[in-house]
């Protein structure tokens, strides 16, 4: 598991960076958007189902308030027999069922049913008269009146009707069947007539009404397409339905008392099922409409919702990664510049167009970039010239021994001979030798190289006999300085060149140095041709600029110069100055370290001396 | 640090974008009130209120048709509403007063000059003729029982006239019964009246010989008859119209029949539903309107027969009345429920076969000759009582004139006053509303 969520960490970590800020946008949009949509969208949902739940009974309450509008209306018609005293003593009365009525009789009950028939907006079918004692009244649709019914004590209404004071009960759709044939639907209204005097029954007055009426009053609601509308008296019979019945646990129409939403599973389905009773009738209205049904619109919110999140979250999406790569861009520019460098590839440089992080790091690499090259050409010649070095000693190695011992030995004979001079000589070529050869080596003090010097010129002395004067002054606290082997050597050379060579002047040379402001300044004078303004100018050019190393044909300054350069940086190397036929001026400065722990333990010693 | 903030900065822009989605999307939703989206929508149907009058056993003939117009016409639905006879015209008379009347109503050609006069029903002329109306195809004695002026004011449906009803069983037990299961009567109005004593000799104590109620108006509509019959009968009105002078000796000799029929107990007193009694085979004959043809065919165990009233007197005469479906006036009438009205009366009058099942004889003249009509029994025996059938006098006062009468008779029946003294009594207060 903690590996897992390592390796996950890790393979975040090693996502690229345009990934990674995708990656983060995508987390930062679609978690909250998505979040809201849901929370949006429940939220909206359990709103809209109770919305629909308190207006469906709403609409349950009205059709009961609608319902007993209209039964109140029947409720007072089925009070006018105690407006006719008339009918009343008629119900009173003792009578045979069948029995023959009076022309005046009849003329009242007809009168009075004829009232009840067209008395308000109710359309009437039936209105029977029933008398405690026998008389009786009835008239059905498409029939004459019938006075032959007798009071069925058993019957059900009739047990419901006594004891209720007075009040009418309502009687669910019932069929009636006047002898016409026709079959009518009715549902009636029962009203006990009481004796106000006696206090005793009289009678019943029963009025059948068309249930067209509340199904006109139901028709008119519409819940839904799979709704069920019924009505329920208060023994849970239907009194009449539009569409079907929600089933109770009895398989009958489920009912309920009083009011209120509730939900119930019929079938499989979820049912919203609001109901209100009546207190008038007692009859409930209840109505189910499928959630699915009534959430269809939610559905369509859900699919907007969705649409609509997706939408933005798409385009957030594509800004998201539009973005992300292009602020990457210089990144992985930078980056792919970089492997370029990493190849040796120097020349490449990052346009700098913007001065925020990615502009400076952009910048830092271009002076980096530009500074490598520079460092890497000063490697590469110092190593060249190392090489050239270390060539010439290697030819100039050329079995050494031989050579110093073939010295020693015509040192030996000139000894033998007396020959002086080539004695003197044969050492100091020896001496020569010896130091050009380890001249590789490191360590080297100014004092080494005036030694090698001394012996290079007691040689040419030999050589140019008095045509040279050469003198050396060297302070005596600058031998200690470390230098680089051979570096005066080729100065001389250069003046013997200019000034002994080329038969001007006396031969004079000197060379002299010491230790001023930290700096060893050796100078080598000569009193030779001199050099024209445009040969000091091509030379001072050339000790400035050039990186060319002169090879072996070269300028032997140039050589010592770039090596200096090389060695202690640009500030010091070789200074010339020269005027036509007064001489060549040298100056080689170098910062003078010198080198306390000598190996030679001897005394500093002033050298002097002249030829 | 700067890139983070921007990331932050974006991320709060999108939810904000999300919000105010959601903010444009919730409110639209939610005003989608669920109850008030039509969940289907049912093509348009025309829907017209139909007021009918039947009573005596033929409103279950007239309920099939309009179920079936309404099965064959989609776009139009008729609802019926049935009331008896005795309640209908005072409601149907309220409904035009107050302005609520239905689409189409069944108005009597006995009540239609009221209506016309006072303009309480349409003109049809015009609108009939668009809708394939043809009045040259009624019979034209019914017909003219609409026509005022040169207006006609309802689509007549038929002619309904009294006709005599018996029962075989008794009749045949009383030896009055012919081979061709006709009844033997003798001529004159003691003809009648033997073939009804011979009936009561016969037949148990229980069954009427002859079944009328000693109520409402058949005892007026069998007076109407015989007054009729009579060479020097059936004046009602003075010449003018301006009064009433039906209180005269043929009047008189008629009523004097009818009251003595039941006065002598050939019509048992006390009788309510006379339709009812012969239904039940407690009458050998039965003077109704032809209406109670069909349900008798319906009741079990009664073997009857039908003929037209007797002529007693001195040629055939028989009262008779015509249903006509009118279009009463009211402010909602619309020409779309006009031509609807239109239709179905056409439909109605033009499926006058149905409604002869009934008993009544249909007001298309190629009807009452067709196959169809003559094929049903009993119909062609009293088809051509059409053809003298005595209507009402056209008077605007003529359906409570007739109210007068019925009293009067009525008082007569139950033995308050005589024949004479109702036929007087009747024409005093008839006159006194014919100066109102």
């Amino acid at each position: 598991m903690i590996k897992q969520l390592r390796r996950g960490i890790q393979w975040l970590k090693n996502l690229k960076l345009a990934q990674k800020l995708i990656l983060i946008n995508s987390v930062l949009i679609v978690i909250p958007l998505g979040a809201l949509g849901v929370y949006a969208f429940s939220s909206f949902r359990g709103t809209m189902e109770a919305n629909v739940g308190e207006s469906q009974l709403q609409t349950m309450k009205q059709i009961t308030l609608n319902i007993d509008t209209y039964m109140e209306e029947l409720n007072r018609l089925s009070l006018m027999p105690y407006q006719y005293q008339d009918i009343l003593d008629y119900l009173a009365s003792e009578r045979k069922p069948g029995s023959s009525l009076s022309l005046e009789e009849i003329s009242l009950l007809n009168n009075f049913v004829s009232k009840v028939f067209l008395n308000g907006r109710i359309d009437i079918m039936g209105v029977s008269l029933y008398g405690s004692k026998g008389a009786s009244y009835v008239v059905m649709p498409e029939s004459q009146y019938v006075t032959s019914y007798k009071l069925d004590e058993d019957a059900e209404w009739l047990k419901e009707a006594q004891g209720h004071f007075g009040e009418p009960i309502f009687l669910t759709t019932h069929e009636l069947k006047p002898t016409s044939g026709s079959v009518y639907e009715v549902f009636s209204i029962v009203r006990e007539l009481r004796s106000f005097d006696s206090g005793q029954t009289i009678g019943y007055i029963v009025l059948d009404v068309d249930p067209a009426v509340v199904g006109t009053i139901l028709a008119q609601v519409q819940l839904g397409r799979n709704e069920s509308l019924y009505i329920t008296n208060a023994a849970g019979d239907i009194v009449i339905s539009k569409g079907s019945v929600v089933p109770g646990a009895d398989g009958a129409a489920a009912s309920f008392r009083g009011e209120g939403v509730t939900h119930l599973e019929t079938n499989g389905e979820r049912m919203l099922v609001s109901y209100a009773t009546s207190e008038l009738t007692q009859w409930t209205t209840v109505g189910a409409v499928p959630v699915s049904e009534l959430m269809q619109d939610s559905v369509q919110v859900r699919n907007s919702i969705m649409i609509m999140g997706m939408v933005c979250i798409g385009s957030a999406m594509l800004f998201s990664v539009f973005t992300a790569y292009r602020i990457t861009l210089p990144i992985r520019k930078l980056s792919r510049l970089m492997k370029k460098v990493e190849k040796g590839q120097l020349e490449v440089t990052f346009p700098v167009n913007q001065w925020d992080e990615v502009g400076q790091l952009g910048s830092a690499f271009n002076k980096m970039v530009s500074r490598l090259s520079e460092l890497g050409y000063l490697l590469y010649e110092t190593e060249i010239r190392e090489k050239d070095a270390q060539i010439a000693a290697l030819q100039s190695k050329i079995n050494p021994h031989f050579l110093y011992n073939t010295l020693g030995s015509i040192s030996m004979y000139a000894e033998l001979e007396g020959s002086k001079e080539i004695t003197t000589m044969t050492n100091n070529l020896s001496r020569i030798l010896r130091y050009s050869l380890n001249a590789h080596q490191s360590g080297v003090v100014l004092k080494d190289e005036i030694e090698h010097i001394r012996s290079y010129m007691a040689i040419q002395k030999l050589r140019y006999d008095e045509r040279l004067h050469f003198t050396l002054d060297i302070a005596a606290e600058a031998m200690d300085c470390a230098v680089i082997p051979l570096m005066i050597q080729p100065i001389v050379e250069n003046s013997f060149k200019h000034g002994l060579d080329k038969g001007v002047g006396e031969g004079r040379i000197s060379l002299a140095g010491g230790i001023q402001d930290g700096l060893l300044r050796l100078t080598v004078e000569d009193d030779g041709i001199g050099l024209t303004t445009a040969q000091l100018e091509h030379i001072r050019r050339q000790l400035a600029y050039s990186r060319d190393l002169g090879g072996e044909t070269g300028n032997g300054l140039l050589n010592v110069h770039r090596r200096l350069v090389l060695c202690y940086g640009e500030r010091y190397g070789l200074t010339i100055d020269s005027m036509p036929y007064r001489g060549v001026r040298v100056t080689l400065t170098i910062p003078a370290k010198p080198i306390p722990s000598h190996r030679e333990t001897e005394a500093a010693a002033v050298f002097h001396s002249t030829s | 640090m700067k890139r983070h903030r921007w990331s932050k900065h974006r991320s709060g822009a999108a939810i904000g974008f999300a919000w105010a989605v959601l903010l444009l999307l919730l409110p639209g939703c939610t005003g989608q009130n669920p109850g008030s989206e039509p969940i289907s929508k049912p093509h348009h149907v025309v829907r017209l209120e139909y007021w009918t009058p039947f009573s005596g056993g033929d409103n279950q003939f007239m309920t099939e048709m309009v179920e079936r117009f309404n099965k064959e016409h989609p776009e139009i639905q008729v609802v019926q509403k049935n009331s008896r006879l005795d309640d209908y015209y005072s409601r149907l008379k309220t409904a035009v007063l107050s302005g609520n009347a239905p689409d189409v109503a069944i108005v009597h050609s006995t009540i239609m000059p009221q209506f016309v006069q006072n303009g309480y029903v349409e003109k049809l002329t015009m609108e009939a003729k668009d809708l394939g109306i043809d009045w040259k195809r009624f019979n034209p004695n019914i017909l003219r029982s609409v026509l005022y002026e040169d207006d006609y004011y309802g689509v007549p449906l038929d002619t309904h006239a009294l006709v005599m009803y018996y029962n075989k069983d008794w009749l045949s037990e009383a030896g009055v019964l012919d081979e061709a299961g006709r009844p033997i009567i003798q001529k004159g109005p003691d003809g009648f009246k033997s073939f009804l004593e011979q009936i009561r000799r016969r037949v148990p104590a229980d069954i009427a010989p002859l079944a009328q109620p000693s109520t409402r108006i058949d005892s007026v509509w069998l007076w109407w008859s015989l007054y009729n019959q009579l060479t020097d009968g059936g004046q009602f009105y003075s010449e003018d119209g301006t009064e009433a002078v039906f209180n005269n000796p043929a009047a008189l000799k008629a009523l004097s029949f009818v009251n003595d029929l039941y006065k002598d107990k050939l019509i048992p007193s006390d009788i309510n539903d006379a339709f009812q009694l012969f239904y039940d085979g407690k009458a050998a004959v039965l003077i109704t309107g032809m209406w109670g043809t069909g349900a008798f065919e319906k009741a079990e165990g009664l073997q009857f027969g039908v003929v037209p009233v007797p002529t007693i007197y001195d040629y055939p005469a028989v009262w008779g009345d015509s249903h006509n479906l009118s279009i009463p006036k009211k402010r909602g009438m619309t020409e779309e429920k006009r031509e609807a009205v239109l239709t179905f009366a056409n439909w109605i009058v033009g499926h006058g076969d149905m409604w002869a099942e009934a008993g009544h004889v249909p007001s298309m003249t190629e009807l009452t000759r067709s196959e169809m009509f003559n094929r049903l029994e009993y119909r062609s025996d009293y088809a051509a009582t059409a053809n003298y059938v005595a209507y009402w006098p056209r008077n605007a006062k003529q359906w409570s004139i007739n109210e007068r009468i019925i009293s009067e008779f009525e008082r007569m029946i139950y033995g308050y006053q005589t024949p004479e003294e109702a036929l007087d009594a009747a024409v005093k207060k008839i006159n006194a509303d014919l100066r109102k």
